[in-house]
């Protein structure tokens, strides 16, 4: 049975390129991806909430998602906030420097010492924020953040779960008299054709569920919610028997 | 080369997910900070993905020569989509056929032939910065 993409936390960093902070960003959100946790985040550029498709658009409604932006203006995070959906965290490197009592970080190009600290002390947050926000905090993990900065090199590398261009599967279908766009349907609709579920009220109640994980759906609209997945999973089967 | 005129803007794509993201920025620093620091001056992405007022003007007022890292061209059209005018666009990927020899790798840190491909990408910008302040 296809499964739906696992349930990951997205990252989005400013990646300012003319501020040391925003280096900084781009680099703990790179350790976090590639070293701290590799199998439970993903990144999309933050240019593609405007400059791609719907399927980039609601990265953050999909992935519940970390913005880290390197200085006030917060970018990131309102960026996000502005183009697809509420970040579950902002962090800003410059309150972490503060509390951590770092020195001044240089060098938007290469990184002076308080900034590669700011760079294992931010992608140590991103990390606990990540647990949390999985429910994982506090479970043994296979790398253990540290405040030391560790050399990219040491580790055997892993290639940064990017999401440029791949979108998240998008369906839209009529509710009542309004259009509406369901994340993830495509995706869902297949796993229940895999698993034999026939159109009918428990199909429905179960579709509903399902399209409830990756999408907001109105209290007062659910029984509405459950007529149009059930109509667009009956056309869906129709279709994919036509294709036999 | 004429003191008056503006700066030409250089926007890299922001990619932090593939090399040739990286390699775009790189570019853009070589060229920013050691080629033509005084003709040019660096415009982060996110300030126009924010729509920032103070980035949207820099962008408007001078011409702009983007360094898309992706087919996504993320570069070129948020300088477009905040009023700039791109007086040249650079894909990397171009850039490397030409340079077929070089086997860029590395994200965080580029190795060595990503470091030169990042050097002949900054050339070409440089010659295109020339080119557009003496028109």
């Amino acid at each position: 049975m296809p499964s739906l993409p696992r349930k990951k936390v997205g990252l989005v960093a400013c990646s300012g390129e003319e501020l040391p902070g925003g280096t900084v960003t781009r680099l703990a959100t790179l350790r976090v991806l590639e070293q701290l946790r590799p199998g439970d985040t993903v990144t999309i550029c933050l240019p593609l909430f405007l400059a791609g498709g719907e399927g980039d658009r609601a990265f953050a409604r999909f992935y519940p998602t970390i913005a880290v932006d390197g200085c006030e203006k917060r970018c990131a995070a309102r960026a996000t906030e502005m183009h697809s959906g509420k970040p579950a965290v902002s962090i800003v490197v410059p309150d972490i420097v503060a509390e951590r009592g770092l020195g001044n970080v240089e060098g938007s190009r290469r990184l002076n010492q308080a900034g590669m600290q700011a760079v294992a002390a931010t992608a140590e947050r991103v990390a606990e924020e990540v647990d949390a926000l999985l429910g994982t905090r506090g479970r043994s993990r296979e790398t253990t953040p540290t405040a030391e900065p560790l050399p990219l090199e040491e580790t055997e590398p892993v290639v940064a779960t990017c999401s440029c261009g791949s979108g998240i599967p998008i369906q839209k279908m009529m509710v009542g008299e309004e259009t509406v766009s369901v994340l993830a349907l495509p995706l869902i609709f297949e796993q229940f054709r895999k698993a034999a579920r026939v159109p009918g009220e428990e199909t429905g109640r179960d579709l509903l569920e399902t399209v409830r994980v990756y999408n907001s759906v109105p209290a007062e609209a659910e029984g509405a919610y459950a007529s149009a997945l059930l109509r667009e999973y009956a056309a869906f089967l129709l279709r994919k028997e036509a294709l036999r | 080369m004429t003191g008056t005129k503006p700066r030409v803007v250089v926007v890299p794509c922001s990619g932090i997910g593939k090399t040739y993201g990286t390699v775009s920025r790189e570019a853009a620093y070589e060229v920013t900070e050691d080629l033509r620091p005084a003709e040019t001056r660096l415009v982060a992405l996110s300030l126009l993905v924010l729509g920032d007022e103070e980035a949207r003007r820099v962008v408007g007022e001078a011409p702009a020569v983007t360094l898309d890292g992706c087919k996504l061209a993320c570069a070129s059209k948020m300088v477009k989509e905040s009023g700039g005018t791109v007086a040249q666009e650079f894909d990397v990927l171009e850039v490397f056929r030409r340079h077929r020899h070089l086997k860029p790798e590395g994200i965080a840190e580029l190795n060595e032939d990503g470091t030169e491909l990042a050097r002949a990408l900054g050339k070409e910008v440089a010659s295109a910065v020339d080119g557009i302040r003496e028109d």
